[in-house]
């Protein structure tokens, strides 16, 4: 079989085992375990916002904690303060997270590197604080809890969230859209514009591109990705909290990135898997969890640059030539 | 006399108190092959970087076939039509051979399209396969930039400052470091761009300018030392002493 239409096969199977989730996850462990697989979809989104910028333009950032909860309290605060339905209030988390991503791109992408990571920890804690203090709108670090409003009404009939199988189908779609998106994005002549960047940004901007504008371009949709991921995270968790706005959250990200494979589309969901399985797993039986998680961090970041799907990529190598 | 291709008026960049380039004033005509040479710190890359937009004058303009280019931005000189090459070679060392060339061939047009993919843009394609033909790269297209030959590398180079019709060719010593082998086949390819394209070219091989350039022009400490047909410079005492009189070390 030929490498393409081996690991087309395996993609084919991985998306049937999702669709199979709700009835085989039950079955097989338990329906706590479907909950834990929307969760590790929603966090991957976040990841591969950290991927779109560090694997594809070759900006570190540790701030997509922001964008994550400009969506996150676009929503809450749509809901419960602005009596919104369930499409405008997603709206405008995404809406919020992007405008954020557009004001803090204009001055982050002129830099690169540590000062470039600085800015977008700086512009991070800046909101941070500044929602933890706003208490009345924000609900500080207790957040807002919020009742969902219905996804779908026909008639009488109101489908919504509080289905937990079509909760969890609601965000494998949403989620598998997000990825499908970044995958046209790669492909497309922008994509490898910014790898040019990535590789060499002067070269880049000898041949003719833009380089600012193509960061920023590439900044926003970060953004995107990771608004995505807070307005889902909001819907899921019926509630939205500063405490999500903090570094470590973004820190969280960029390993879960790093460790799954960066510059790879799928890298950030395997990374993201990794780990909160390793969580979920691990901390019921020994609260220091986090010992393994930074074992397997360091061993991936010396032994496999590339991480585990680049790990993946050399076997394939190996088996299929 | 026609438009000079480029065309520079009292340039001037300084570092700190170093004079790099100092109120040069050069007119490069069209149809001829250039050359610039000059001992280390003439100021030649320099001169070179403040044209491409790398760096910005002190003082001083430059102008390309009349347009004023002087505070151009590198991508939008780039978009001019002036390529430029690097002394140490520079290309996307992750993209494969066929994407550096891809990449180059589309940043002039502008938009970039977000959501359609690259492999669909059937004359970009059309147009990298003919530059691998023509610079004799089609063997490694599929191969990582990053793990060329050095001689490749160089080509490559070269191959993309070709694949986006250029008008003007800026070349930093395109056979600094490369082998008897890879010289030779690099020269052959720049005679015959010469042909197609405007090339002016810093080079410190002797052979190279004195075979090929139709204009020499000498830069020491900054400035213009002497200008001429290769037999011209040959001759001119104040060369031979700021320049080719020095031991081959020295000024290598």
């Amino acid at each position: 079989m030929s490498r393409r239409a081996l690991e087309r096969a395996i993609l084919v199977a991985f998306g049937v085992a999702m669709v199979a989730v709700p009835w085989l996850v039950p079955a097989l462990l338990g329906s706590f375990w479907v909950s834990v697989i929307a969760e590790i979809l929603i966090w991957s989104l976040l990841a591969a916002s950290v991927n779109l910028l560090f694997g594809y333009v070759g900006l570190l950032s540790f701030g997509q904690a922001l964008y994550f909860g400009f969506g996150m309290y676009g929503v809450g605060i749509g809901i419960a303060h602005l009596g919104l339905s369930f499409w405008p209030a997603f709206g405008l988390g995404i809406v919020a997270s992007v405008a954020m991503a557009l004001v803090a791109g204009i001055f982050a992408v002129r830099l690169t590197w540590h000062y470039f990571a600085i800015i977008t920890v700086v512009f991070s804690l800046i909101f941070y604080f500044l929602f933890l203090t706003i208490k009345p709108v924000t609900g500080g670090d207790d957040g807002i809890n919020f009742t969902l409003p219905p996804t779908f009404r026909f008639g009488q009939t109101e489908i919504g969230l509080a289905d937990s199988t079509f909760q969890y189908f609601f965000i494998l779609f949403c989620v598998a859209a997000c990825f499908w998106l970044m995958h046209r994005v790669i492909q497309s002549p922008l994509g490898k514009a910014l790898m040019a960047i990535r590789d060499n940004d002067v070269r880049a901007s000898l041949i003719g591109l833009n380089i600012y504008r193509l960061r920023l371009v590439a900044f926003v949709m970060a953004g995107f990705l990771a608004g995505v991921s807070g307005a889902l995270f909001a819907f899921f968790g019926r509630y939205s909290s500063a405490s999500y706005m903090f570094y470590h959250v973004s820190g969280e990200a960029v390993v879960w990135a790093i460790v799954g494979g960066t510059g790879t589309l799928f890298g950030p969901l395997v990374g993201t898997g990794i780990f909160i399985l390793v969580r979920e797993v691990v901390s019921t039986q020994w609260q220091h969890h986090l010992l393994i998680v930074g074992v397997i961090a360091i061993l991936i970041v010396i032994f496999a640059p590339k991480g585990f799907v680049g790990l993946w990529r050399g076997l394939m190598n190996r088996v299929t030539s | 006399m026609s438009e000079p291709i480029l065309r520079t008026e009292r340039l001037t960049k300084r570092f700190g108190g170093l004079v790099a380039v100092d109120g040069v004033d050069l007119a490069f005509e069209p149809g001829r092959v250039h050359a610039i040479i000059g001992p280390n710190g003439a100021g030649k890359t320099t001169f070179f970087n403040i044209i491409s937009g790398m760096l910005p004058a002190d003082s001083g303009r430059v102008f390309f076939a009349g347009r004023d280019i002087t505070a151009l931005k590198p991508h939008e000189i780039s978009r001019c039509g002036i390529k430029r090459t690097m002394q140490i070679k520079s290309v996307f060392p992750n993209l494969s051979v066929a994407d550096n060339l891809w990449i180059t061939a589309k940043a002039g047009d502008g938009f970039l399209h977000p959501f359609r993919a690259a492999s669909r843009f059937a004359e970009v394609a059309a147009k990298v396969d003919a530059t691998l033909e023509q610079i004799g790269l089609a063997a490694v297209r599929e191969q990582t930039a990053g793990t060329l030959s050095y001689g490749d590398m160089a080509l490559l180079e070269i191959a993309m400052a070709l694949v986006s019709s250029p008008k003007l060719l800026l070349l930093d010593e395109p056979i600094c470091g490369m082998s008897p082998a890879e010289t030779e086949r690099t020269v052959a390819k720049i005679r015959e761009l010469a042909r197609q394209v405007e090339i002016v070219i810093i080079e410190h091989n002797m052979e190279v300018v004195f075979g090929r350039a139709d204009d020499i022009t000498v830069m020491a400490q900054g400035a213009v030392l002497a200008r001429g047909t290769p037999r011209e410079i040959g001759a001119d005492e104040r060369v031979r002493e700021a320049y080719l009189g020095r031991p081959e070390d020295d000024d290598a």
